[in-house]
């Protein structure tokens, strides 16, 4: 319990109503011209209510991608509405999309993608950098979420000089330095083994007892089976909405 | 994003990098050097010149001289056409500020005779007042009679052994006869004026000189080519430079005699300095150019390795834009780059150019010169070069997809 109190002190401002839709996507298409056109979203809708922690899982070329892609405010649909954060997407250029997701949104990727001559700490601070927020207290935030993540041992240390599973504890301390109202998480225990993946679940876990919203794109059920829903995604449509009961 | 913030992630992108980053920047040392050292060394001999025409110069006076007008490329040609009377001497004489008045007249000799040893070539005996020589004298006394000669120091040396005080010698004039001089002083430093271009062997009594002009006043008068007019005060030279100039181009008989297209000019040692510190000037700009090619050659080097980070930084670029990045920072970040790389390579370039420039100078025994204006636009063009060589590389950045650099290995 000790950790899901740190956890609250320090995401307590980001708590909203447990009504609010944080994300809401309303028969969204995107379609690649390679060659032939493929529809990588063919039509799909979702909502994720504040605080609610959800899977998609599909097979490759399913549109897991692509859906992340456009939640994550990094791509605009060819039709269809999608709204982050109360702010319709479609409408705003590219800078705009680029302070919505440095802002609102926090990233977690299977590569962990820290920026490698950074050290973890500056790693952290790093979305916080492009938007001059919070200037003085960078380095106390910094240092905050990656005790809470059990690095606070490593905080001078680069990518480099850190194991897998450290890696991503990093990425995970940078993915909420800015308080997002929604953490974005693409296959996040894919390059771990199995027990270091297990450890990083438990902080996805916690992440969602203190109220966090959550979307996570992952072919491993075991791993989709932490969250409260799971979305199956084929060709680009949504097949089954399946409700889990968030425990293993 | 902030240009502290920049500053950090761009030098660790650098240090990440210090061999390719030392590259990088030599292009700019090799540039920035080259321009520095010229300066430097183009400043030397200006200095060194400077000196050169300050000693022995150290008496308050200015040099007046009558001068083709405009005449194009190789600067103005001094005239010899004696315009300068009797009646204008006295009246600048009584010009306030005016110590005295030498006037010059240059007869040419072709031989100088001591005993069974002679010199031939082409000299100039310089019939003036003996008051300027004043000062100067290293042994003997100035002349009086028309049979007196003053040397100075080079010429009494022409001789094996030298010539003293007391000894005769001859001078045979260009196309005329022969006369025997008694040598009464010798004279260490040439006292300037005349023309440089022929070595001045002696100083004679005016009374050696005859050439008359009629004066616009219908009398005749003795008339001379140039003119010494010494001042009473250094502090008080531009003033009596004035004055001078003023009287001799308006009520003056040199105003009337002169021809049309000719001009009357007062030069003082420091018109001298500077006249020649324009010429050497052009030249230095002139290496000085040809070695700032070499910056563009720098500039180059810097856009290219720029380009080659931007590709091989995709991915990070990809990185910071879905963490938030927005154009303006990706472009900041890679200008702010090429910026320090073009500073550190001016900075080094103008410490290395003022090194080689020092062993150069001190080397060939000039004084070392510190071109500071030439040392802060080497800065600020180190700067623009680092900006420009930025841009193209930044704005590559600043396109790339972060979809497909996240993809990229």
């Amino acid at each position: 319990m000790r950790h899901e109190v740190v956890w609250m002190a320090v995401t307590e401002t980001s708590q909203q109503s447990p009504s609010a839709t944080t994300v809401e996507l309303q028969d969204v298409r995107r379609t690649y011209h390679l060659g032939e056109p493929v529809h990588a979203l063919d039509g799909v809708s979702i909502s994720l209510p504040a605080g609610s922690f959800t899977a998609v899982m599909g097979p490759s070329g399913s549109g897991k991608s692509t859906l992340m892609n456009m939640v994550g405010c990094l791509d605009t649909p060819d039709e269809g509405d999608v709204t982050v954060a109360g702010q319709d997407v479609t409408v705003l250029s590219g800078n705009e999309r680029a302070k919505l997701r440095g802002t609102e949104l926090g990233f977690i990727f299977q590569q962990f993608n820290l920026m490698p001559r950074l050290t973890a700490a500056e790693n952290v601070t790093m979305p916080l950098v492009f938007h001059n927020d919070l200037d003085d207290g960078r380095r106390q935030r910094a240092e905050t979420l990656l005790e809470r993540v059990g690095l606070g041992d490593r905080l001078d240390h680069t990518p480099p000089e850190l194991s897998g599973g450290q890696r991503q504890r990093v990425a995970i301390a940078r993915a909420l330095v800015n308080e997002p109202s929604l953490v974005l998480a693409d296959e996040p225990t894919g390059n771990l083994d199995t027990d270091t993946g297990a450890e990083i679940m438990e902080l996805f876990e916690q992440l969602h007892e203190a109220g966090r919203t959550i979307l996570m794109v992952t072919h491993e059920r075991h791993i989709a089976e932490h969250a409260d829903r799971i979305i199956h995604l084929v060709d680009g449509q949504i097949e089954e909405i399946e409700q889990v009961g968030g425990e293993r | 994003m902030k240009l502290t913030e920049s500053f950090r992630i761009s030098w660790r992108a650098i240090t990440g990098h210090k061999l390719r980053s030392s590259l990088t920047t030599l292009g700019i040392i090799i540039g920035v050097g080259a321009v520095i050292v010229f300066m430097v060394l183009g400043g030397a001999f200006e200095a060194n010149i400077a000196q050169d025409i300050r000693e022995g110069n150290d008496e308050p006076g200015m040099w007046v001289n009558t001068q083709q007008e405009s005449s194009g490329f190789g600067g103005s040609q001094i005239l010899t056409n004696p315009i300068y009377t009797e009646s204008d001497v006295a009246a600048l004489e009584s010009i306030d500020g005016v110590d005295f008045v030498a006037p010059e007249a240059n007869k040419r000799a072709i031989q100088l005779r001591h005993g069974d040893q002679q010199q031939t070539g082409q000299f100039n005996i310089q019939a003036t007042d003996p008051q300027r020589l004043d000062g100067d004298l290293s042994a003997g006394e100035l002349f009086e009679a028309d049979d007196e000669i003053v040397l100075p120091a080079d010429a009494a040396d022409i001789v094996d052994g030298g010539l003293a005080v007391g000894d005769e010698v001859q001078i045979n004039y260009d196309g005329g006869p022969t006369k025997t001089f008694t040598v009464v002083g010798i004279v260490e430093e040439s006292p300037g004026g005349g023309n440089n271009r022929i070595p001045t062997a002696g100083y004679i009594s005016l009374d050696n000189y005859g050439t008359t002009v009629e004066t616009p006043d219908g009398d005749t008068e003795k008339a001379y080519a140039s003119m010494i007019v010494a001042a009473e005060s250094t502090d008080t030279l531009d003033e009596t430079q004035a004055a001078v100039l003023d009287y001799l181009k308006t009520d003056s008989d040199a105003a009337q005699l002169k021809g049309d297209d000719q001009v009357i000019k007062a030069q003082t040692v420091d018109d001298a300095v500077d006249q020649i510190g324009d010429i050497i000037d052009q030249f230095t700009f002139l290496i000085g150019g040809i070695a700032a090619i070499s910056l563009v050659v720098g500039s180059i080097g810097i856009a290219n390795i720029m380009i080659v980070s931007v590709t091989e930084r995709t991915r990070e670029i990809g990185i910071m834009k879905a963490i938030g990045a927005r154009k303006r920072d990706i472009i900041q970040l890679f200008i702010v780059e090429a910026l320090i790389l073009g500073v550190i390579g001016a900075i080094i370039g103008v410490a290395v150019g003022l090194g080689i420039g020092y062993l150069g100078a001190t080397g060939i025994g000039w004084p070392m010169v510190y071109p500071v204006d030439w040392i802060a636009i080497a800065v600020v063009i180190g700067m623009t070069v680092g900006v420009l060589s930025g841009l193209y590389p930044a704005w590559r950045g600043a396109r790339v997809d972060p979809i497909e650099a996240l993809r990229h290995e």
